[in-house]
């Protein structure tokens, strides 16, 4: 075992291999408070990379209620469960055990293995609140009967736990952007990647016996597009961009600045160790201990920031840079209400206003002498 | 460290109690053809049945728990050109796999590529490889029946509709073999898992995880489980070149290795000899 950096806990941390930090970290960020869980993404996923045989039940995208939905079945508390009770206090690195840390010295990493059954209901608490709604009841804030929708893909961690399982080391991580590959000609298919990977975004395709994961629509991010997950999110609620650790983080990056800068957007179960690299903005309605044990103790910090982001000029026009564009924004400004993100060379790719003008039109059309309605 | 001394302390249980230290097989010669799969029972009745002692593979992980195989029978036979083996355990469960999440029955039988004292017996070394032959209940059946389809491995299964499969007669043409393949990422990255297995796998190995499948096969394999108990038999073409070449007269080095798909064992979760057994091949 290596002593690696981990900043999302903010301690060294055990793993099998060496830290090697690639060039660049492709990084997705949710904002969770607008997802709603239409399943765009998952399609858009679908169809593009899992129509094949051996792939029906794949959804290297897809989007899960919580606290009552999970695919596979349980994965987290599961995992959770498998880890036993760790502490992370407040403004504390994790002292607790990372999965590699916790593992027994058969295993490459604390798991526990799905099963053929686990993975048959993909939609499984969908719309489920945690509590019962009766009579009498009311709104209240934050909600006391919540939930929320998690979109998820794999996290292309900068410490995967497929990688360190894999005995074949037949997955590997890219350099130029950090995108987790299992090499399809390589695997033979033991599933070591699948029982270790504690988000369980790897897969075993039975037809061609090998696993598979997202790939990170690798051959759109190398010509400067975003993912189709995040190209056809309709909620506008993902952005794709390439997220610095914070001794490098520049402040006009989109995702660094979400992430760094803002503090808004946290990495979920960091505690497991492998510094996943999809972020999200936690729903600020939901219950704080359940997000606190998905988001650590960072959470409500980032939702009290969230709440003033009315008066963070700056934020506002990056929020309206999400989903604004296919392509990856790699640097943004925003100059009096216009935000605009631009390519790797600078070059302008969007410019959108921060507010858009609002129009309004009396109710009474003289130029035709009708009145006005609102029937299409 | 302190995993280091716990394999070596396993490493030095085994060799006082292993059996296969004091196994030595010798490979009868027998008047018959063995270049394919002979089920005449009466070519084994001079052939001595060893028994090899196996444990859980030791030396990384992942790896098992618990040694689930605790012994094999070994008996072996020769025409001069074929060598055979009659490898028996018990496994309480017959496993072809099939589903998510399930694991094959299996078996190797590992020979030393060079001559001279053989290479670590786990799996070879740099510049020292080792020639396995790779035995799967798995493959077999794709031998014996072909590879599995969807609707083998889930007959219930409904789908709407596979777009590389789609038609439509005067309209659509069907897309071409190779067109549909790149649908099916391992055959596409031309992984021979992805396609139809022969029964016997053969592979070269030069240490863990280094494994690589050889496509000129020469030997066989046919497994049959009655009773709690798998009996295999496995033939291999006594000179192969670039391989382990064996002759007449001439001894050689075996090592074994056993997967019980229901305790989910599969490639490092193993149960393994953790010495090698000597074989003399009778003139």
């Amino acid at each position: 075992m290596a002593t690696v950096k981990n900043w999302q806990i903010s301690r060294d941390m055990e793993y099998p291999y060496d830290e090697h930090r690639p060039k660049r970290q492709w990084a997705i960020i949710f904002d969770l408070n607008k997802c709603i869980a239409c399943q765009t993404c998952s399609l858009a996923c679908k169809t593009t990379w899992t129509s094949g045989k051996g792939q029906e039940y794949m959804f290297w995208n897809n989007v899960e209620t919580k606290p009552y939905g999970s695919y596979p079945l349980a994965w987290d508390v599961r995992v959770l469960e498998k880890l036993g009770k760790q502490e992370w206090k407040k403004n504390e690195p994790y002292y607790g055990k990372t999965i590699f840390e916790g593992a027994d010295p058969t295993e490459k990493a604390v798991h526990f293995a799905p099963k053929d059954e686990d993975w048959m209901y993909p939609n499984v608490g969908e719309d489920d609140c945690a509590g019962t709604v009766v009579a009498g009841d009311h709104i209240s804030l934050p909600h006391d009967k919540w939930f929320f929708y998690l979109p998820r893909t794999c996290a292309h961690c900068t410490y995967p736990a497929c990688l360190a399982a894999c005995p074949r080391k037949a997955i590997y991580k890219r350099e130029e952007d950090g995108i987790v590959l299992i090499d399809q000609s390589r695997c033979k298919g033991y599933g070591e990647c699948v029982r270790a990977c504690p988000y369980k975004k790897s897969m075993y395709n039975t037809y061609t016996r090998v696993s598979e994961k997202c790939v990170g629509c690798y051959p759109a991010v190398e010509q400067g597009y975003q993912p189709m997950c995040v190209q056809n999110c309709i909620g506008k609620i993902r952005i794709m961009g390439f997220v610095n650790p914070p001794w490098k983080a520049r402040n006009n990056n989109p995702v660094d600045y979400l992430i760094h800068k803002l503090g808004i957007a946290l990495p979920y179960y960091p505690q497991l160790g492998l510094e996943p690299n999809i972020y999200y903005i936690p729903p600020i309605h939901a219950d704080r201990d359940y997000l606190a044990q998905m988001f650590g103790p960072n959470v409500d910090s980032a939702i009290a920031k969230y709440k003033k982001l009315k008066d963070d000029p700056v934020a506002q026009g990056l929020l309206v840079l999400m989903g604004s564009s296919d392509r990856i924004l790699h640097s943004f400004d925003v100059v009096a209400g216009q935000a605009t993100g631009y390519d790797e060379k600078g070059d302008k790719i969007v410019s959108v206003p921060v507010h858009e003008a609002l129009v309004e039109r009396p109710a009474f059309d003289a130029k035709n002498g009708t009145i006005r309605n609102n029937t299409p | 460290m302190k995993v280091n001394s716990f394999f070596i302390a396993l490493v030095i249980v085994n060799l006082l109690t292993a059996g296969s230290l004091k196994a030595e097989i010798l490979a009868k010669s027998v008047k018959a053809d063995l270049s394919a799969f002979n089920k005449e029972e009466s070519l084994w009745k001079n052939a001595k049945e060893e028994v090899v002692t196996l444990m859980m593979q030791p030396m990384v992980a992942p790896r098992p728990k618990v040694t689930t195989t605790e012994k094999i029978k070994v008996q072996a036979i020769h025409d001069g050109n074929w060598l055979v083996f009659r490898i028996r355990w018990a496994d309480p469960r017959r496993d072809d796999a099939g589903k998510l999440g399930e694991f094959s029955d299996a078996a190797a039988l590992m020979f030393p590529v060079k001559e001279g004292p053989p290479p670590p017996i786990f799996m070879g070394a740099k510049d020292n490889p080792v020639h396995i032959y790779h035995w799967r209940a798995q493959y077999q059946y794709d031998e014996e029946h072909g590879k599995k389809e969807m609707k083998d491995i889930y007959p219930n299964m409904s789908i709407d509709m596979y777009p590389m499969e789609f038609k439509d007669p005067g309209k659509v043409k069907g897309l071409t073999k190779e067109k549909r393949e790149q649908y099916v990422q391992g055959q596409a990255a031309g992984n021979p898992q992805s396609y139809a297995k022969h029964a016997v796998d053969e592979i070269f190995a030069e240490g863990f995880g280094t494994s690589a499948v050889i496509e000129n096969v020469e030997s066989y394999g046919k497994g049959v489980w009655k009773n709690g108990e798998w009996t295999l038999i496995l033939g291999r073409h006594m000179s192969r070149k670039n391989g382990s070449s064996l002759s007449v007269g001439k001894d050689t080095h075996l090592g074994f290795a056993i997967w019980q798909g229901s305790h989910d064992e599969v490639g490092s979760r193993k149960t393994v000899t953790m010495s090698w057994t000597p074989m003399k091949i009778e003139k």
